[in-house]
Order: C-alpha cells, then structure tokens, then sequence
C-alpha cells in the first residue's frame, strides 16, 4: 500500500512537474542595454520583445518546434474561403493587468493600432479587406488574397500584433498594459525593468512548450537591468550579481565553463550574419558583381574571425539549418565559401566593373559584423573590387542604410526566424530593394500557398533565387552565448529569453 | 566686486546660448535618425519617416530651433524621444549618482594627491619623490576602464566586496547604492590622483624657495607648520583650480566610467542619448553641463578671494 502511494505520489510529481514548484524568487537579468521603448509594436529591436513579452502577449505564438500555436486566441483560426478568411476565437476569462477582461473590440483595436504603427502590421494591412468582431469571443479577418505568413506575423514578439485593452490605444504608449505572466511595476531607464507577477494569471493548461503552452509566473519579480558593457556583464555572471546574462562574448565562454556561479547557456543555431546588396543603385545594381562578391568570399575564414572558437560558428549556405522544416540545398553548391578571385575576376568584366569604390557599411557596435567586414574587404580586393570599407555607429548605418545613394553594402545579422516570409531583405521595401520577376513569381508562390505541407518546396524556389540574383549572401551560422546562475530551473536556451516556468532553487 | 560679478553671469548666459545653438546644430547634422533607432533594424523607410513626421523632425531646422528656443525660455528642455519622460525628470533621477560619484571621486583624488603631493615636493629628488612621480605617471596613463574592470575583477569577483554594476534595485537604500559606488569612485579618483599630485607638487617646489617660507624657518617655526601653514596654503591656488576643473569634468559625466560600471549617471545618459541620437535628452544635458561647468569655474575664482587676499575683483 505504502509503496503503491509513493509511486502514486511520485508520478503526480513528474506528470504535474512545473504546476506544483512552488512561487516565490526575484531574479536580476542582465541585458544589452536600455530598450528603445516598450511599446513591441513600434520596435523591432529584439531586446523590446525580450522584455515586453512577459506582459504583453499575441493571439498566437511559436511552439519549442517554431510552430504556430494559440495563446490568446482559443485554438488555431479556421480559415475558409480558400485562404481569405481566418476566424479566431479568443480564450475566455483573460484579464488585463487593470482588471478589464478581454474582449473582441480590444482584439480588433490593438490589430488596428498594429496594422497602423508596426512595421510588420503595415505588411499585413495592405491586404486586410475587412477586420471586424463577430461577437465578444470571435474576430474575424478577411484577407485580400492569401497570405500564408499572416498566422506567423500575429504570433510574432517584436512588431508584435499585442493586445491591449480598447481605451489603451494611445500613441506614444503610456500605460503599458497587457495580458501577460507579469505586470510592468517601475521602469527607471538604465538602472531597472522591474516585474513583478501577474496574480491574476491563468496559464494554459500542461506544460510550457516553447513560446506557447502555460507560461506560469513562477517568480516573484524580474529585474532587467541594462549591462551596456559585455565585459562587465561577464564579470556580472562570474560574480554571480546577475541570475542570467544575455548576450556575452563567445571569449568569455572558457571562464565562465568551469565556475560556480555561473554556467553557460548555448543557444545553438542561433542566427545568420548577412551582406546585405543594394540591388537598385550603384555597383552592386548589377546581378553579375553581386555573384562576383559572392564567389570572392571565404565564409570560413569570416566566421573564424568573428567568432573565433570553432564552437560557436559552422560553415552552412542553407538560409535554414538542420532541423527547421525551411531547410534545403536548393541553389547552394559551387556558390558558397568559394573564394575563386579568378572566378570573380571573370563575373567582374563581364559585369563591366570600372573600379568604383565598393561601400561596405559596418559597425562595430557588433564586433563580429567588423570582423568579417575586415577580412571580406581583403578577398574583395584580390578579385578586383576597390573597397570603402565604411565604420560608423549603429543609428548612422541604420540611417544611411535608408538612402540607395550612400551604399553598396551592409553587414547586419538576424535569428532565425520562424517564418521566412519574416526575413526582411525579402521585401521589395526593405533597404536592398530586391525587386525582379524571379522574386516576385517565387515570393509571391510561398507567401499566397496555405497548405503547410507545400510551403518547404516553395521555399526552396525562393533560396534558389536568392542565390542566383545575390541580393544578400548569407555567411553562414553562429550560436549565441549567454549565462545564467545554476540556481535557476527551467531556462530554455532560445532567441528571446523568456522567464516564465523559471524557478529559483531553494 | 557687484559688477565684477554681473559682468561674470551676463558672460555666463552668453556662453550658453552659444553651447545651445552649437548643440542643437551639431546634433542634427550628424549621421543617424532617432526614429531608424526606436522603429528597430526590420523598418522600412516609409516607417522611419512616418514616425520622424510624428516627432517633428520633418520640419525646418530653424522652425526646430525656434520651438526649441521658445521652450527653453520657459525653462522646459523638452521630452526624451525614448524615455517617456521630460529631459528635466531623466537629468534629476541621474544627479544622485553622479554627484556621489563626483564627491567620492574628489575625496579620493585630494586624499591621495595633496599630501603624497606635499611630501614629494618636501623631499625633491628622494626616492619617495622618484616612486610617487612615476606612480603618478602610471595613473595619468592608465585608461580609466581598464582600471575600472581591474578593480571589477580584484574586489568584486574576486573579493565579493563590492557589486559589479548597476546602482541597486527596486527599494534599494542609500547606503545599497553608494556601495555600488566605491570601485568607480576608486578608479576615477586613482586616474584623477595623478594631475592634481603633479600640480600639488609643483606649486609647493615654487613657494618652498621663497623668501617668507625661509622667514617662518628662521623664526624657529616647526616644519609642518611651515609647511602647511605658510607654503601649502599659497601653493593653493592653481591646486584648487585643477580640482575644481576635476569635479566639474567628473559631474559632466564620467562617461566612460559610467558605462564600464553600469552607473545610471548623467554621462550615461548623455552616451545613450548619443547613441540613439534622443536630439532633446543631449541639448538638455550639454545645456545643463555647461551651466555647471561655468558655474564651477565662476565659484573657483570667487574661492581665490577666500584663499589668498591679494586678489581683488
């Protein structure tokens, strides 16, 4: 009998696992900076998501397999009338932090505020014929054409699709607030974020999976506190001041491997570091130049200087790694890590190349984008190209990268997003400009196809033109280091890191 | 005396309106666009300039200038374009740590520099004075984040003494909070030392050969008064002014020094403004830096009155 309730007892602990650890930690998170602002619709700098995303939340969300699961929204959409209209019923009994419940006429005011304000809205509002409430717990959007990233864009957690309540629409925001795990209690800039937990929460039911699942406040509070210098943040986590440590050099990870107070957290892939082509002026207008950079390139020995320990970096021309459904060869061989000067010396006179400078924009506010950028200028050369190499601070790249007259080149990276319909340079509006017959058939075929099934072999047509017109060369793949106290429980390396389902251990 | 000191603040306002129309120009021809900053890498350009329209940064410079100017006539320096928050408040909720920082910097540099200063100037050419020069030397070359994660990594990783970053959390007291400022008080005051030690020293080898400091000798005065009383309080002068241009660098903002150690001071403050170009919190800061700034050089000279009576204004 005994040993039948031990047992009993024992499963109770392992099904139930996080619902029974018990409330109760404050936590210091260091991170990169001070962000921007808190409104997530506005930005989308990935350090705004990382903290709004404990108090606003999406009617959808990305599962531990990056795909698209409900978290406000009572179930995934039904779609009907052939991809134009998505139906979403919403949870009940969801609170705002101010008390107010959830209804459709807050859902469809934040989706306007968001279709008006975000960058990644505005992409979605060209194509919005009708967005309406059906009753208090249904909102109904009724598209142009089909649009398959619609679902991904929604669930997204920078530019994001949040909902507030109706009367909260103001712009600025002033009051933020949302729905989430935890309520935003005092934001003193660069000293503190502090939340503190939402009582009122209701988690989905089970576990935590990925972004999705029950995101169960845990914790007392979560402090983010702005570290701005990453030798100090490392020094933060070796003294054990902070509970995690986002984003610190990949040098540091030999220190922090084999001490007490800290441990590293590897995210592995984590992202891709991209040479963005200024396809409409100048000399990277012209698709053979562009395949002359391309073939000129030692993505190896870029990835060895920016990341340095072979741990951190790998070769891989696939716009996705292994393990995303995205992933594919299509259009890879013979283009990737070829350093060819006399192959690229070739394209070049084909490409009537006449020595004009070749503006390569970088910062070093991201070491690893100069790093490359120093040694991709030398290879550039040896095939023939006159290099500027440009370095200037982030906002002025941010800027000038905005006028096709002022570069040829620009160095930026990006995580990998769930949706390539995400990826920025596809856009004909994004800096780069992209626009060709080639790219409008393929885009226009992966963003209009609904049926998930089809959509990887429709991506693969748009990597295989990405890499025949060379708008952006992707490097390759690099993992991100950060660092977190041992006592905490429940961290899940991934690219905005959550605190939901984190304990302390006593 | 009166007019001397009209004439000093009418100059005062003068150099501000210059600092302020320099600021407001220099800030806008500069590279880079608040709102590229706020909107994130993935905006578009019809996003940026939506929201620079939002801002008011579409409009003529001299229309910029002119609401500028209008509210600072009014005494208002704006709103930060990322802090939610009149420059005015962000500026106040930064003096605290920057003014501790200043004091503690100061106290620590005086501490070392005047009496290491006094004794090496006493025994010129000993070896006290050869190691004192040369520590010196070292402390004026060592730059002052480098000695700032030195210290870091000695006493607060190491040791477990002191925080590594930051100025305490949510409630933190003021006793929590100034703990956080001894290293960067030590690592400023250490770098500080050295000029205020070098020009200690040198203004005591000038009046140690004069003819009062051998009258006080031959009254049979004892040494340390001699010292102190005769040589050291003429010697005061230039050392009290590079003190004073000390403390009014250091309240402008140790920018370095801030960022290294995660102090949300007013250097900070202007650094981040900087970087995501936020043209209000940089013309409110510089503004306000420069005030004190003149204002410091304004109260050393009134302080040369005190210390030495043969200056008449």
């Amino acid at each position: 009998m005994r040993i039948r309730e031990a047992l009993l007892s024992g499963l109770a602990i392992v099904v139930s696992g996080p619902v029974l650890a018990q409330t109760g930690g404050v936590i210091n998170v260091a991170t990169i900076g001070e962000p921007p602002t808190l409104d997530p619709m506005v930005s989308t700098a990935d350090l705004v998501g990382i903290v709004t995303q404990h108090f606003f939340e999406t009617l959808f969300t990305f599962d531990k397999d990056w795909k698209v699961t409900p978290l406000l929204a009572a179930s995934l959409p039904e779609v009907t009338d052939g991809g134009k209209v998505y139906t979403i019923k919403l949870r009940d009994g969801v609170t705002f932090h101010d008390g107010s419940d959830m209804t459709s006429d807050d859902v469809v005011a934040s989706l306007k505020r968001w279709m008006d304000q975000a960058s990644r809205g505005k992409q979605v509002a060209a194509n919005v014929d009708k967005l309406e409430a059906v009753d208090p717990s249904t909102v109904r959007i009724t598209l142009k054409t089909p649009y398959a990233p619609l679902l991904a864009l929604l669930s997204f957690n920078n530019s994001a699709a949040v909902i507030m309540p109706s009367e909260k629409m103001d712009v600025p925001m002033k009051d933020p607030v949302g729905t989430g795990p935890y309520k935003l209690k005092e934001r003193k800039p660069d000293q503190y974020i502090q939340l503190v937990r939402n009582e009122a929460y209701k988690p989905l039911d089970g576990a935590g999976n990925g972004y999705g699942g029950a995101r169960k406040p845990i914790l007392d509070e979560i402090r983010f506190v702005p570290v701005p210098d990453p030798n100090t943040r490392v020094e933060g986590a070796i003294s054990g001041q902070f509970d995690y440590v986002d984003s610190i050099p990949v040098e540091s990870y030999d220190r922090i491997k084999n001490i007490q107070t800290s441990k590293p957290v590897i995210l592995k892939p984590f992202g891709w570091p991209v040479f963005v082509m200024n396809t409409k002026q100048g000399v990277m207008a012209n698709t053979d130049a562009r395949m002359a950079v391309r073939l000129s390139l030692s993505m190896e020995d870029m990835l060895a200087a920016a990341f340095g320990n072979p741990e951190f970096y790998s070769l891989d021309g696939a716009m996705y790694p292994k393990g995303y459904v995205w992933n594919t060869d299509a259009g890879v061989e013979g283009r990737y890590n070829v350093a060819d000067p006399d192959k690229a010396k070739a394209l070049l006179k084909k490409a009537s190349y006449g020595g004009a400078p070749l503006r390569i924009l970088t910062s070093r506010q991201y070491e690893f984008h100069y790093k490359m950028a120093q040694v991709a200028a030398e290879y550039l050369k040896q095939a023939g190209f006159t290099v500027d190499l440009q370095v200037v601070d982030w906002a002025t790249l941010t800027q000038r990268r905005g006028d096709p007259a002022l570069w040829d080149i620009y160095i930026t990276h990006s995580p990998f997003l769930p949706e390539p319909a995400l990826i920025g340079q596809l856009s004909e509006s994004s800096p780069g400009w992209w626009s060709s017959p080639a790219r409008k058939k393929a885009v226009d075929a992966f963003n209009t196809e609904s049926d998930a099934a089809k959509r990887p072999a429709l991506w693969a047509e748009v990597q295989k033109v990405i890499y025949d017109e060379t708008p952006s060369i992707k490097i390759g793949d690099f993992n991100a280091l950060s660092a977190q106290s041992p006592k905490l429980e429940g961290v899940v390396p991934a690219p905005w890191p959550y605190f939901w389902n984190v304990s302390v251990k006593k | 005396m009166s007019r001397y000191i009209l004439q000093r603040l009418l100059g005062m306002l003068a150099v501000m309106f210059v600092v302020v129309t320099i600021v407001f120009i220099i800030v806008r021809i500069a590279p880079g666009d608040p709102a590229a900053v706020m909107l994130g890498p993935d905006a578009t350009a019809q996003d940026v300039a939506s929201l620079r329209a939002r801002l008011g940064l579409d409009r003529p410079l001299i229309v910029q200038y002119g609401i500028f100017f209008g509210q600072l006539l009014r005494g208002d320096l704006g709103e930060s374009i990322f802090l939610n928050r009149p420059v005015l408040t962000a500026l106040a909720e930064r003096a605290e740590p920057t003014f501790f920082l200043t004091l503690f910097s100061i106290l620590i540099a005086g501490l070392i520099a005047i009496p290491v200063g006094i004794l090496s100037a006493y025994w010129r050419g000993s070896l006290f004075d050869q190691v004192a020069t040369t520590l010196a030397m070292l402390a004026a070359s060592v730059p002052s984040f480098w000695l700032g994660l030195l210290l870091i990594q000695f006493f607060a990783v190491r040791l477990g003494l002191f925080p590594v970053s930051g100025y305490g959390g949510p409630g933190a007291g003021l006793f929590t909070r100034l703990s956080h400022l001894v290293l960067p008080a030590l690592s400023l005051g250490i770098v500080s030392s050295a000029l205020i030690l070098r020009f200690t020293r040198a203004s005591m080898l000038d009046v140690l050969n004069d003819d009062y400091v051998r009258t006080a000798r031959s009254k049979g005065m004892g040494e340390v008064r001699v010292v102190m009383k005769h040589a050291f309080k003429n010697a005061l002068i230039p050392v009290l002014t590079v003190i004073g241009l000390t403390a009014a660098l250091l309240v402008s903002g140790a920018v370095v020094t801030e960022t290294v150690f995660g102090l949300p001071g007013v250097g900070n403050l202007v650094v981040s403004a900087v970087l995501r170009r936020d043209y209000p919190v940089i013309q409110g800061a510089l503004l306000i830096v420069a005030a004190l700034y003149v204002l410091i050089n304004f109260l050393i000279d009134m302080l040369y009155l005190l210390v030495d009576p043969r200056v008449r204004y």
